[in-house]
This record gives structure tokens, C-alpha cells and sequence, in this order.
């Protein structure tokens, strides 16, 4: 009982405090569960992995995966999972909800408008960025040898990795899509899935 | 009620296929409250993304709750909330439970070869449709490229990026208004 309450309280702290979305909170979460002797440290390599391929939040996908290592650890079946993501969703919950309240009343004002219009181009730059770190560290561009897609069409230059074309291929196919087509992104996902099996 | 379940079950398929996080959630989002539903017009839900952003916790859990919030008040936000968390939680369950048996499956690992890409192509296009809605002028522009090379060549983390934006936004405004107010009170001298 002691463990289940001490994982709802570090979730719920991280969820609160943590800026920066799933991929910022993984590592902070990794600390602090070894901090407190908490989880076997082989262990949490996979579930990054799991967290990162499965749909949904990566932070909740983190959480999930975690309180149920923990929960192993300490033979209490699967019940971890319960405090991890109630601990991730409640300040969500209430950070979000108090913000949406304000936000809808002060939306037209002039302020929030011009800190808005700073924002916005801001948030494309950092979502821009987002894509840049997932292709630079999924073997698409300048691979290392733990990146490496073995079975993709690797361009090299002078030996170095410079990218990976069948990636690029299904990149410019799946942004075409996504910008002229009414296609529902859902089955874009499912259909290079598909597509990924027979070209790798 | 019928609105909230609505809203539940959106968010449910939503969270079963948004690989990748919050920011390749944003244009299948996009696709079923804006284009679908027409539950909120896109500037604001690109707002509603931008400041969910600038929020602590996940990025995907704070816009689906925002966005169920704009649609249906508190209990649309439990009910986007809700249905978010739901797949998550199961989908993970059962692959932690299954992992070592695909863990060196090739096709899996090849079939993620494939989502990669497109999900990198959501989250580009993400930033494209953000951009166009937020890119007007010579300053936005700067902001847009300070931002981005911000955080991939000085791995500056978002928050500072975001808070110098709004400044820079906010004084840019200040600045534009008074130089109009001036330039209004000139003209109106020379009259």
C-alpha cells in the first residue's frame, strides 16, 4: 500500500511540474523510480521502447508501463498501474480545465492575442524540431551505427550516413497524402505499417 | 449526454492510433473535431494546441482534454480525458504482457520502419498548418526560425522558447501600436 501511494505521489508531482511532453518527463520518471530503489534498472529500456511504439500519450505509456514494472517487482500483479496514470491524468485534469476556463474568457483580449501571435510561430518551430529529433534518431538522417536501419536503402557519402531514401520515399508519400487528399490520417498509420513489413 | 459520449468515443479511436505522441495527434484531431464533427474552427484549435504546449504534463493528454473542454465544458474535458487514457492504458498492458515473444519479431520491427516516417510526416505537417495560421509578417518568421534552431542546435529546452515568444510577441504588439498611435496623432496634427 505504502508503494502505491508513493507512486501516485510521483507521478502526479511530475505531471505537474514537467514541461516539455512525454519525451522530457521518461527520463525524469526513470530517476526518480532508481532514486527509490523502486524499479530494476534492466528492465526500464524496454518499456521506453513499449512506451514509444505504442499509440496514445507517451508520458501515460510510460507511466502505465512503469507502475506495472514496479508493481511486478514487488509481487503486486498489475496494480501499480492504477496510481501511475491516475497520478499522470489529475493535474492534467485540473491544471487544464483551470486554464481552459480562463483561457475562453480572455481570448479576444489584446494581450492574450499578441502573446498568442508570438506564441504561434513559436510552437511550429518547436513542433518542426519534434520531427527533425524523431527522424535524426530513427536512423533517417546521419544514422549511427544503433540507428542504422540495416535492411533501408542507406545513402552514404565519403562514409558517412547522410539518410535513409526508402524513409524519405514514404515521407514525401504520406505528407502528399496528408496535404491533398481527404484520407483519414488513421488509415495513413495503418496503410505504411503495411507497406513497412514488405519494403524493410 | 449523447454529446459527451460522442466525445468519449473520438477521443477513444483517437488514442488507439495516435502513434508518436501529442504532436502526430494534432492533424487526426484536426481531422475529426474541425472537419467531421465542425466542433471548433482550426485557428482556435491550433491556439488550444499552442497553449497546451506551454502546459506541465503530457502534451496529448492537456490538448485532448482542452479541446473536449472547448466542446463540452468540464465534463467534456473528463469525457476527451477519459477516452484518451483508455486505449493507452490497455494497449500497453497487453504488450508489456506479449513483449519478449515480438521483441525480435522482424516484421514488427519492420512495420514500424514503415509508421515512422508517415508519423514524422503527421507531426511536419502539423507544424506546417500551425505555421500557416501563425507565420504573417518579418518578426513571426524570426520567431518561427529562432525557435527551431533554438531547440535543435542549442538544445534549448521548450520552456524558455516559449516564454521568450510571448514576450517578444507581447512588446512587438506594444511597440507596432504605439508607432501607429504616433504616426496617427502626426497626421492628425497635419490636418
Amino acid at each position: 500500500m505504502d508503494i502505491m501511494v508513493k507512486l501516485f505521489l510521483m507521478f502526479m508531482k511530475l505531471s505537474a511540474f514537467s514541461f516539455g511532453g512525454g519525451y522530457v518527463m521518461i527520463p525524469i520518471m526513470m530517476q526518480e523510480l532508481e532514486k527509490n530503489g523502486l524499479i530494476d534498472p534492466s528492465m526500464v529500456t524496454d518499456i521506453v521502447a513499449i512506451a514509444g511504439m505504442s499509440p496514445g500519450p507517451v508520458a501515460v505509456n510510460a507511466a502505465v508501463g512503469l507502475g506495472y514494472c514496479v508493481s511486478k517487482l514487488h509481487n503486486m500483479g498489475a496494480w501499480g498501474i492504477l496510481p501511475a496514470f491516475m497520478g499522470i491524468a489529475l493535474p492534467c485534469a485540473i491544471i487544464v480545465i483551470l486554464v481552459a476556463m480562463f483561457f475562453f474568457n480572455v481570448y479576444k483580449n489584446k494581450h492574450v492575442q499578441s502573446a498568442l501571435y508570438g506564441l504561434r510561430p513559436a510552437i511550429a518551430g518547436i513542433v518542426l524540431y519534434a520531427a527533425a529529433k524523431l527522424a535524426l534518431t530513427n536512423g533517417i538522417f546521419f544514422a549511427h551505427l544503433d540507428t542504422l536501419i540495416k535492411t533501408g536503402a542507406n545513402f552514404m557519402l565519403a562514409g558517412h550516413h547522410i539518410a535513409e531514401l526508402k524513409s524519405l520515399v514514404l515521407f514525401a508519400a504520406a505528407f502528399f497524402i496528408l496535404a491533398k487528399t481527404k484520407l483519414h490520417p488513421i488509415y495513413l498509420i495503418i496503410g505504411s505499417g503495411i507497406i513497412g513489413i514488405f519494403v524493410f | 449526454m449523447k454529446l459527451y459520449i460522442e466525445i468519449f468515443l473520438t477521443f477513444l479511436r483517437l488514442g488507439a492510433f495516435s502513434f508518436g505522441g501529442g504532436y502526430a495527434m494534432i492533424p487526426l484531431i484536426e481531422r475529426d473535431v474541425c472537419t467531421t464533427k465542425k466542433w471548433i474552427e482550426r485557428e482556435k484549435l491550433y491556439d488550444i494546441f499552442s497553449v497546451s504546449e506551454a502546459l506541465p504534463g503530457a502534451i496529448a493528454l492537456n490538448a485532448s482534454t482542452f479541446v473536449g473542454y472547448s466542446i463540452g465544458g468540464i465534463w467534456g474535458a473528463v469525457a476527451a480525458l477519459l477516452g484518451n487514457l483508455v486505449p493507452s492504458v490497455l494497449i500497453v498492458f497487453a504488450l508489456i504482457a506479449s513483449y519478449v515473444h515480438f521483441k525480435d519479431n522482424t516484421a514488427v520491427q519492420n512495420a514500424f520502419n514503415g509508421i515512422r516516417p508517415a508519423i514524422i510526416a503527421l507531426i511536419v505537417y502539423a507544424a506546417y498548418k500551425i505555421a500557416k495560421s501563425g507565420i504573417k509578417d518579418f518578426v513571426t518568421v524570426i520567431i518561427f526560425v529562432c525557435a527551431f534552431v533554438a531547440c535543435l542546435v542549442f538544445v534549448v529546452p521548450p520552456i524558455p522558447v516559449i516564454i521568450a515568444a510571448v514576450v517578444a510577441g507581447i512588446v512587438t504588439k506594444m511597440v507596432r501600436r504605439k508607432s501607429k498611435k504616433i504616426s496617427d496623432d502626426e497626421r492628425g496634427g497635419q490636418l
